[in-house]
């Protein structure tokens, strides 16, 4: 073979769908697989597997056979990509592109890369899928697709259309960012206005806004293409490569712990109002560390990213800013998950805790809430990371268990305003003796009611191992963090939860 | 001019309206506070806008999703 022949076989594959295609999408502000690829990774560090595949079926219409798959580096660290091409049939899922993913899923697991996908295809191709010699061919030969036992990270970015595999390769990540006007369905607008024989919006069926407050599906959104994949740089930055290695450590910022001095002051006075927890996260973990991961879905509890004295955390924290942080359904699943995350890959979890229990009532139960609750709390005791909580304000019954009362942390800490008790002594008194405020007895019933809530109490039956000024939280933690390294396994965990589903 | 409602996001009763109809308010600013859960739970405008009207009193019951205010931009 020439050089010249090999020369023009590697412009045509790398010509993708074509200069009108491409040009196409430039003019959208979107950029392209191999741009995406390239700007996802560092400067030069790509190498391509499988760049000469095609579609038997129409080779000379099928560069890379429309999945561009490869190896790179982010922040120095390997990494297994695919990146769907859409310029070439809709980057379809067929034979060729199928047994690339595999390979760099298999690559991935075996070598200890984390695995990013670049979502954007068409689902499955036509008609080759078509008919019982189709479904054989191309579905089902392999029997561990979909597994997921977490063995290295997966991020996924949701950059257009993103129908059949490519968005169940997103459920499965640990880590999902949707692009505004990108689409992450089943299938596409078009199939399902035909199945249901009514106009189907596909924002409306699988946009952003619909990952990111109702299916909580994106664990981040993004405004473009470049966005999205400095986010999975990002995500990845606090984790290990593979599940039996730490996460990687960074210098401590300057500035970091610069708000502890006022951080009493983000807190109200009056126990009843409402303030935005991600204040107090922030002001605690290392300066712009704070990567907060599905902020739309279940506010009312907040869960993020951070490191603290350079080592990466896993934050859980009610926010009473929505809801009073009471904690819904939603809640406990992204509690349930963030939780299966931290496990997975070694990262320690912070617990935050300021709720006034579990939303309650017809819609709660009709939502499945005690099996939502018990998962949640199933997860927090599977975890074998350190665990610490720190009581903010108040913790009531069952919720206090899942946000980490009593032994289902390595160590509670509580500040001078914390109440522990099993509801609030309002509902108490109205419950036992049926007074409300205002009423005669009440007063006497409600300083009964309070009694043994205060942190003093809590600490004196060993409940609360420290009482702490809400200044010295950052050291406390840093301190405690290092008291509990997991030592005897070298800081990794027992990954009880690895083969959880990745979507409750 | 767009209108624009404002919904309840918890089940409660009003317990302060802290604006009135007419006044601009800017996204992030609290409209009203509800209480819920033995909570003062403020209702943020997540948009700019000026009140139209409000479609609940103080002490009103409301429940979750039901509209408490129409913001015209």
């Amino acid at each position: 073979m020439s050089t010249s022949t090999y020369d023009a076989r590697k412009a045509k594959a790398l010509a993708m769908g074509g200069p009108e295609k491409l040009a196409r999408r430039k003019a959208q502000g979107v950029l392209n697989a191999r741009e995406r690829v390239e700007t996802l990774l560092d400067a030069g560090s790509f190498i391509e597997s499988g760049l000469f595949g095609a579609s038997p079926v129409d080779p000379d219409k099928s560069a890379a056979d429309g999945k561009i798959a490869g190896f790179g580096k982010i922040d120095g660290r390997d990494c297994a990509v695919v990146a769907n091409d859409f310029t070439v049939m809709g980057a379809s899922s067929a034979g060729t592109n199928g047994r690339k993913i595999s390979h760099m899923k298999r690559v991935a697991t075996s070598r200890g890369l984390p695995m990013v996908f670049l979502g954007e295809s068409s689902g499955a191709r036509m008609p080759d899928h078509m008919g019982a010699r189709g479904m054989a061919t191309l579905l089902g030969n392999d029997g561990t697709q979909y597994i997921r036992l977490r063995e290295t990270p997966w991020a996924s970015a949701t950059l257009g259309l993103s129908y059949g595999s490519s968005s169940w390769y997103s459920v499965l990540s640990d880590f999902n960012v949707v692009r505004k006007g990108a689409v992450l369905a089943v299938s596409s607008a078009q199939l399902a206005s035909l199945a249901i024989k009514e106009k189907v919006d596909p924002e409306e069926m699988g946009g952003w806004q619909v990952h990111a407050e109702v299916t909580g599906f994106a664990d981040a959104v993004a405004e473009t293409d470049e966005e999205a994949l400095a986010l999975i740089r990002t995500f990845l930055s606090y984790l290990p490569s593979h599940h039996n290695e730490r996460p990687p450590e960074r210098p401590v910022p300057a500035g970091s712990g610069a708000g502890m001095a006022d951080i009493a002051k983000l807190l109200p006075e009056k126990r009843t109002q409402v303030y935005d927890v991600r204040r107090i996260v922030r002001a605690i973990v290392d300066e712009g560390s704070f990567f907060e991961v599905k902020a739309r879905f279940g506010k009312v509890l907040t869960t993020g990213l951070a490191r603290l004295g350079g080592r990466t955390v896993g934050i859980l924290a009610n926010n009473p800013l929505f809801r009073g942080g009471a904690m819904d359904t939603d809640a406990c699943e992204k509690g349930a998950s963030f939780l299966v995350l931290c496990d997975s890959f070694n990262i320690p979890v912070i617990l935050l805790v300021d709720t006034p229990g579990f939303s309650i009532g017809i819609e709660a139960e009709r939502k499945r809430a005690p099996g939502k609750i018990m998962n949640f709390m199933q997860a927090l005791q599977l975890c074998t990371v350190p665990k610490l909580s720190v009581i903010l304000r108040k913790t009531y019954g069952q919720a206090y268990l899942n946000m980490g009362g009593g032994r289902n942390s390595d160590e509670v800490a509580a500040w001078p305003s914390a109440e522990v008790s099993f509801m609030d002594p309002t509902f108490a008194v109205k419950i036992v003796h049926g007074l409300e405020p205002g009423q005669p007895g009440f007063d006497e019933a409600f300083a009964e009611m309070s009694r043994d809530s205060e942190p003093w109490d809590a600490a004196a039956v060993f409940a609360v191992q420290s009482i702490i000024q809400p200044h010295e939280t950052r050291d406390y933690l840093i301190r405690m963090l290092d008291v509990h390294r997991a030592r005897l396994s070298g800081g990794i965990g027992q990954h009880l939860m690895r083969g959880w589903p990745t979507s409750f | 001019m767009a209108a624009i409602q404002v919904k309840a996001d918890v089940a409660g009763s009003v317990w302060q309206i802290t604006t009135k109809v007419g006044q601009k308010i800017e996204a992030g600013e609290t409209i009203m506070i509800i209480e819920s859960m033995k909570m003062e739970i403020p209702v943020i405008a997540e948009q700019d806008g000026t009140i139209d009207k409000f479609m609940v009193d103080e002490k009103t019951a409301i429940s979750e999703g039901q509209v408490l205010a129409v913001l015209t931009r």
